[in-house]
């Protein structure tokens, strides 16, 4: 039993709205690696996820926050109740439905497992971290371990036997990982012995497994310097022979705590490797110098985690606002404002509030519709590849293209509509009765850790945009295309349809303008409008996937009768798809306006002109 | 010695959904409305699996209803369960025509003991569990439950608070009743209902949700059973409980006191 209440909220029907009715699930669902899988499992699997995230996992979030965790006789101990949640979420099967059977799971489709990723993450952020780093350092060793290493290692992390980190940062060696000085020094029975510090290390130490296997990201003696001299490395905590019994301690050393603003229930470590000499580890894989390509595997898994993290607090904070909105009273309704003698009325009935919650309501249907048309073209790829390789390959593609916006997008817009969400409650949102200061602590991390912002926008203009020779890029605008002219004539929704042809073409004007920068000797105006082109995709895409999601449910809304129940869904997925069209989609062309100036202020003005 | 323990699973509207009475004043308004498992059976169910890891044997679920209750079949089937039994039947029933359709299924299934939940949260009769003892001759041990908390170490490790006789012949259970606990032991096969207190119900783990799918769900008629479940007992009026009326403001503690003393009587 836990101490803590609940706070966490989620719309279930709008979950399976998006995954079934919008993005066709049992198209791909029953089908090659996913056979077996239908809409009723995946219903009643949210069902019960989102169950065990209200009854296990929200109940520890403010006793995580509160109670932080704290390093005792060396160890890390971690809140009150996360070492029986842990328990309960793996008996529960939760982190085992997208993990490959031959590793204990489920096989299930990826999209349906990003849901439970929302659901487990937004009930308890700092929480979900501990399994989340397992799950991620499991799915690096599954593609590049050696057989033994799969057999050893894979099983054992996936079903919470062991837990698992990454180990890449390093007090010099941040965002410039290719600095890290870690060293690995190859021993004549072939493992490598490792010294080194790392720093910001998620779930460095626990007491939720009976082991932690941190990959580490080390140069090999003799490597060459920067990234291409980076080799991944399994370390366990403790020492294990080649059946899974434990042995002796690994020389791993949590050095000590951050004292964080959010997510206080996950430790963050830094970690001594090797100080007494007798840390040892092995390559992940047969050859060095495949760190890059390895670690980029898991950030990428990771990038879209951390966005289903944004995505979900934000979630959970707009539902929070519209129950305390409804309920709140507080001045008179609006044409009557003067009149001291009319009753009352809820907040909910203020203009202003009534725009701050369709405003978060729509930001979060459109980033969920984002993140699981992602998800959706990664089961896509899972299906065809082998069968239709050049179908397979524009689901891959959409893949890598989207990932950069999940990540940034989501996670910006989580620390912008968290503190919208604390302003719908006015004071009672800044104390710490109510959930949503602490949906804001958590969430300013997800726009830094994993590759920050900037990180994410020059992955898509200097890699993504122009990935496979621009096809993916080109075939991401003929999907956008192709919705417009489908739907620009539709009967709700037309005008706001054709709204979209002319912000994809200020975003095409931006996106080749950043190519005439980049060879015409005006290179700077690059990084200084990174972040705004990212804008311009992501808001374009929203836009796209909210009116996409509305014509599907008008179409939904006309066979209802008056009066059904649903219907109000529905109507509200208008409103959703409306809003933004109006309200945000201009943007994409203001901002390319902004871009066309070419205003290179920033790396014009002097050090000294800032300020001295 | 194994047993063979029959649960039951009534679909009863979720605690959670915001019920309203329908214009007719005899029912609710089922519209927009989420199901879900009785919470007294799911104890049942759970009960019935901690027996059974224990001493082995088999579960069998019931449920009678529309092809819905296949969603509550299923829950208990995720949960662990072996197999169920659907009674179908698409009109109005009440509890003589449950009771009659349970005892047809014991007939059929010859379970050693039978786990209901002493009432279900829709309509609160909790009459079945005794009609179906009755009709069938056999024990009762009603509201189950158990003298250690529910964040006990028993508890934890998934322990049975009913307790099986080592010659496997009669039970033992814990009954809660006014004021504290009776113990009564009782020949097998008995009928027992349970109480919120008696275990946590254990979550229907993923893997199970997906197993379930493959798990036999039998469907038999109330005609097929020889059941006749012509309505005995109907609803004549259905209201919500009355809304809390405005306080007032007292001008001065010598009225509060006097409205205390003399309005209230609690003083």
């Amino acid at each position: 039993m836990s101490v803590g209440i609940n706070r966490y909220k989620a719309d279930l029907r709008e979950l399976c709205f998006v995954l079934f009715e919008q993005f066709g699930f049992s198209e791909y669902a029953g089908k090659g690696c996913y056979e077996g899988w239908d809409e009723a499992t995946a219903k009643a699997i949210l069902e019960e996820t989102y169950r065990i995230a209200r009854e296990v996992l929200g109940p520890l979030n403010s006793v995580g926050d509160r109670e932080g965790c704290k390093v005792v006789d060396g160890r890390v101990k971690t809140p009150k109740g996360f070492a029986d949640a842990w328990k309960q979420l793996f008996e529960a099967g939760v982190k085992q439905i997208a993990v490959r059977k031959e590793f204990g799971g489920q096989g299930g489709p990826y999209s349906l497992y990003a849901l439970i990723e929302e659901l487990t993450s937004g009930a308890n952020t700092a929480f979900n971290m501990y399994p989340g780093l397992a799950w991620g350092a499991a799915e690096v060793i599954a593609e590049f371990g050696t057989e033994a290493q799969k057999k050893l290692f894979c099983q054992r992390m996936f079903t919470g036997q062991w837990g698992g980190t990454m180990c890449l940062t390093e007090p010099n060696a941040g965002s410039d990982v290719g600095s890290a000085v870690t060293k690995a020094v190859k021993q004549a029975d072939g493992r490598y012995k490792l010294s080194g510090t790392k720093i910001f290390i998620s779930g460095g130490d626990h007491d939720l497994a009976e082991n932690i296997v941190h990959l580490v990201l080390a140069r090999a003696e003799g490597a060459p310097a920067g990234t291409k001299g980076l080799s991944l490395f399994i370390v366990p905590r403790v020492r294990v022979d080649a059946s899974g019994k434990l042995g002796e301690l690994n020389d791993v050393q949590v050095a000590s705590l951050e004292h964080k603003m959010g997510i206080n229930g996950s430790a963050t470590c830094v970690m001594n490797f090797g100080e007494s000499g007798e840390c040892y580890g092995e390559l992940v894989g047969a050859a060095e110098n495949q760190g890059l390509p390895q670690m980029f595997r898991m950030m990428n898994g990771a990038r879209i985690a951390v966005g289903i993290q944004g995505l979900a607090v934000t979630s959970s904070a707009y539902l929070n606002a519209l129950e305390y909105a409804k309920d709140r009273k507080q001045g008179a309704p609006f044409k009557q404002w003067k009149d001291p003698s009319v009753p009352r009325v809820a907040i909910l009935e203020h203009p202003d509030v009534r725009r701050m919650l369709l405003e978060l309501k729509a930001h979060v249907e459109g980033i969920r519709a984002l993140v699981v048309k992602l998800a959706v073209h990664r089961d896509h790829y899972h299906v065809l590849a082998g069968r239709d390789d050049d179908q397979a390959a524009y689901h891959q593609g959409q893949v890598d293209l989207l990932t950069p916006l999940v990540k940034a997008y989501a996670s910006e817009e989580a620390w912008r509509l968290c503190g919208q969400a604390i302003q719908i409650f006015g004071g009672a949102g800044f104390l710490k009765d109510w959930p949503v200061e602490q949906y804001a602590r958590d969430s300013k991390i997800f726009s830094i850790y994993e590759g920050t912002t900037h990180i994410q926008s020059m992955d898509l203009v200097g890699r993504k945009l122009g990935q496979s020779g621009g096809a993916n890029f080109t075939a991401f605008i003929g999907d956008i295309n192709g919705f417009v002219e489908a739907n620009k004539s539709h009967p709700v929704l037309g005008k706001d349809v054709e709204r979209l042809s002319g912000a994809a073409e200020a975003f095409m004007q931006v996106a080749m303008g950043l190519m005439g920068w980049a060879q015409g000797g005006k290179v700077e105006l690059v990084p200084l409008n990174g972040n705004r082109v990212l804008t311009m995709m992501s808001q374009l895409s929203v836009a796209w996937l909210l009116l996409d999601a509305g014509v599907k449910a008008e179409a939904a809304l006309s066979k209802l009768p008056a009066g059904h129940a649903d219907r109000a869904f529905y109507e509200g997925k208008r409103y959703s798809a409306q809003w933004f069209a109006r309200n945000v989609l201009p943007n994409v062309e203001h901002l390319a306006k902004l871009a066309m100036i070419e205003d290179a202020s920033p790396v014009e003005i002097s050090d000294a002109a800032f300020a001295s | 010695m194994p047993l063979k323990i029959l649960v039951t699973a009534k679909r009863v509207e979720d605690s959670e959904s915001k019920i309203k009475v329908d214009a007719a004043g005899t029912g609710i308004v089922k519209e927009g409305l989420k199901y879900k498992i009785n919470p007294f059976d799911e104890i049942g169910v759970e009960e019935a699996l901690r027996l059974v890891a224990k001493h082995g044997g088999e579960v069998v679920v019931v449920s009678v209803g529309t092809k819905d209750v296949h969603e509550q079949l299923r829950h208990a089937l995720a949960m662990g369960a072996n197999k169920a039994v659907w009674v179908h039947h698409d009109g109005p029933i009440d509890q003589l025509g449950i009771a009659g359709c349970l005892q047809k299924v014991v007939e059929k299934e010859k379970p050693d003991l039978c786990i209901l939940g002493k009432q279900a949260i829709d309509d609160d009769q909790g009459q079945v569990g005794q009609y179906l003892a009755e009709w069938l001759g056999w024990a009762q041990a009603t509201f189950a439950s158990k003298e250690e908390s529910l964040e006990s170490e028993a508890e934890k490790a998934k322990t049975p608070a009913i307790q099986l006789a080592a010659d496997g012949k009669s039970i033992t259970v814990i009954r809660e009743v006014d004021g504290g606990l009776l113990t009564v032991s009782s020949p097998l096969p008995a009928v027992a209902t349970t109480e919120l207190r008696l275990n946590q119900p254990r979550y229907a783990s993923l893997p199970g949700i997906m197993k379930a799918k493959s798990k036999p769900i039998e469907e038999l008629t109330p005609a097929g059973l020889g059941v006749d479940v012509g309505v005995k007992l109907t609803v004549t009026k259905l209201a919500p409980p009355p809304a809390r009326k405005a306080g007032i403001k007292v001008p001065d503690v010598a009225t509060l006191v006097d409205k205390l003393k003399n309005e209230a009587k609690a003083l």
